[in-house]
């Protein structure tokens, strides 16, 4: 029986900056190179030690068509992630998972795909449209659609321009708040919905964001002619075991870490606190 | 299998089994009170005792749980997974108490299956003591848990006054009589029959406590307990966590580091969903901030019909301990009769 607590030691080979307070750790697996054992899914997420502060969820960000190194990105928000920020190359960490149920990417294959993101919400959707993208004749329209606070807050700023410059990509990015050099859209991530062609009836929605955001997107999503099952976020609680043992994530009988923390918005309306 | 053991016997087996590994059983505690520890003579066993406000629990879920060992050589982390396999005995437990354990057993059974626990359960031998006198507090003929068992003991015993019935539930067991073979007689049709009398003599013999689950269970399943009524009760509640504490089917845990002779041990510890920072995330957002939905949470979990069907039993063993503990009165018979009779009791 394989210990459901124990983590894979991992040592960070990148650490790179995406805002003043929010980094993408690059993590390899000390004891197994090449990552092979490790088989997941985009939206998944695993449990990152910080050895002697103990463990969060995090995303995971980089998609599975790109093995070996695994990528996260997070934000500096807690005693955890304030110790994480502190750490770099070489430095090792724990790491458990995948846990969850992910983004089923089979049964997206053939449909439009239409990004939705706020903030460090990009982080568990940048690993699905890395994987669509390298998988990129399955698909078919893709548009990514994102907005932040400030251009300071925009996160995988060089990829939003690799995503910008391709003819297979539409890519919008818009700010709440604009600063003196910022030459895009100003106003809330709804705003770009007007400026892009959709087709609800072969367009799966996949939104992830804050709260806030989230209710207004899918508002405008479901007014537009999106049906509830192609409207598909991933929810976020106080994960702590992964296993659907610990009870903090819990909604109702069912639990983010192992139910989720994928729902479409039908499973969602019907999660009962 | 059915056995008689004579009373003077029980000294001569006990020694065996402490030799074979710890022995859990009632005892009489430093003030007078009882407690669930290791027994270091035959003769500290009580066999006449109100059931320990702390059930067994800590034997097979402890309080701070360790799981892995973190050690640091130079720049380089190991880890190692910490199992206890020491062999033990839990002896003269009570019924609500044997189908706690066997209710944990279940949900850490549920894959992933979880090894730290269950490898403490595999060299876990319960040796039950049927309760022929229900507790004062106790509503276990509600919960199907008591006061005499059918199932979910190694062995269960009943005083019949110059001798315990002894009756074998699985080769564990057997493997625990047979540390002192001669000691055990086949059964007299009497016994059985005295056992059976017993048995029926103590279900009229109940307090006043009641927990009616049926209409709770379809009240609080379909959403139909008004907010108000949640919002009352929690007004009641301390937030205490000692009902979570002193429940035998409560399991919730944090998993923390803890610093420990110079290394780092990773621990489960037991939490409780009353806590505010049950929920709490990094980012200060709480999905349960308000007191009344983390009552309404534990409720649902205890007392639902969607944990029912997933865990074949309401999430109580109808012990009473939460009475006992509980200052706000919130504990499981008046949350029940609230939701059945749709108003708190003030």
């Amino acid at each position: 029986m394989n210990d459901v607590f124990l983590p894979d030691i991992a040592c960070l080979e990148k650490v790179r900056d995406e805002t003043p307070d929010t980094k993408t750790f690059t993590l390899r697996f000390r004891d197994h190179p090449n990552g092979n054992h490790f088989h997941f899914l985009p939206g998944q997420f695993l449990e990152l030690s910080v050895f002697g502060c103990g463990e969060a969820p995090f995303c995971i960000a980089s998609s599975p068509t790109r093995p070996g190194v695994l990528e996260t990105t997070v934000r500096r928000t807690g005693q955890l992630t304030d110790q994480l920020h502190k750490l770099g190359n070489g430095d090792e960490v724990g790491i458990r998972g995948p846990f969850g149920n992910g983004f089923d990417v089979q049964a997206a294959r053939g449909k439009d795909m239409l990004f939705v993101a706020g903030g460090i919400g990009l982080p568990p959707l940048r690993s699905l449209i890395w994987n669509i993208l390298d998988e990129r004749d399955c698909f078919g329209k893709v548009t990514i659609l994102y907005g932040a606070r400030t251009p300071h807050d925009l996160v995988y700023k060089d990829e939003l321009e690799v995503w910008g410059k391709r003819s297979d990509v539409e890519l919008l990015v818009t700010v709440d708040v604009a600063e003196p050099n910022w030459t895009g859209n100003v106003g809330v991530v709804p705003i770009l919905f007007s400026k892009v062609s959709l087709h609800p009836e072969s367009t799966l929605a996949y939104v992830c964001g804050p709260p806030i955001m989230i209710r207004f997107v899918v508002r405008d999503l479901l007014k537009r002619g999106f049906k509830e099952e192609t409207v598909i976020s991933t929810l976020e609680r106080m994960m702590q075991c992964g296993i659907g043992k610990c009870n903090h994530c819990a909604i109702g009988h069912r639990y983010i870490c192992r139910d989720g923390p994928v729902f479409n918005y039908r499973e969602i309306a019907e999660l009962v606190e | 299998m059915v056995f008689t053991l004579p009373r003077e016997g029980t000294t001569k087996w006990l020694e065996k089994l402490l030799e074979a590994g710890e022995v859990i059983a009632p005892v009489r505690g430093p003030c007078g009170d009882v407690i669930f520890s290791a027994l270091r003579s035959p003769s500290q066993v009580l066999w006449d005792f109100e059931n320990p406000l702390h059930p067994p629990k800590q034997f097979v879920l402890p309080q701070t749980d360790p799981l892995v060992k973190i050690k640091l050589n130079g720049q380089r982390h190991e880890v190692e997974a910490i199992y206890d396999d020491a062999p033990r005995t839990l002896f003269n437990v009570r019924s609500c108490d044997v189908t706690g354990i066997a209710f944990l057993t279940r949900m850490h059974e549920a894959e992933p299956a979880d090894a730290s626990y269950l490898r403490r359960v595999h060299n876990l031998t319960i040796i039950s003591l049927a309760c022929t006198t229900p507790c004062p507090a106790g509503f276990c003929v509600c919960t199907d848990s008591g006061p005499f068992l059918g199932t979910g003991y190694d062995l269960q015993l009943t005083d019949l006054g110059g001798t315990f019935l002894v009756e074998v539930g699985s080769k564990k067991g057997e493997a625990a009589m047979a540390k002192a073979p001669d000691l055990f007689r086949r059964v007299s049709d009497d016994a059985v029959t005295q056992r059976k009398a017993l048995e029926a003599a103590a279900r009229t013999r109940f307090g006043p406590e009641t927990c009616h689950f049926g209409s709770a269970m379809r009240r609080i399943s379909t959403g139909r307990v008004p907010d108000a009524l949640w919002e009352k009760m929690a007004g009641w509640c301390l937030e205490c966590g000692g009902c979570n504490f002193v429940c035998p089917t409560c399991y919730c845990f944090s998993v923390k580091d803890l610093r420990q002779n110079g290394t780092w041990v990773r621990c489960r510890m037991w939490d409780s969903c009353q806590y505010a920072a049950f929920t709490l995330e990094a980012s200060g957002h709480n999905p349960r901030a308000q007191h009344k939905e983390r009552m309404k949470r534990r409720f649902f979990h205890k007392v639902s019909a969607q944990y029912y069907s997933r865990d074949a039993a309401v999430g109580c063993v109808g012990c009473g301990r939460c009475i006992k503990t509980c200052l706000g009165s919130t504990h499981m018979p008046a949350v029940v009769a609230a939701i059945r009779k749709g108003k708190w009791h003030e």
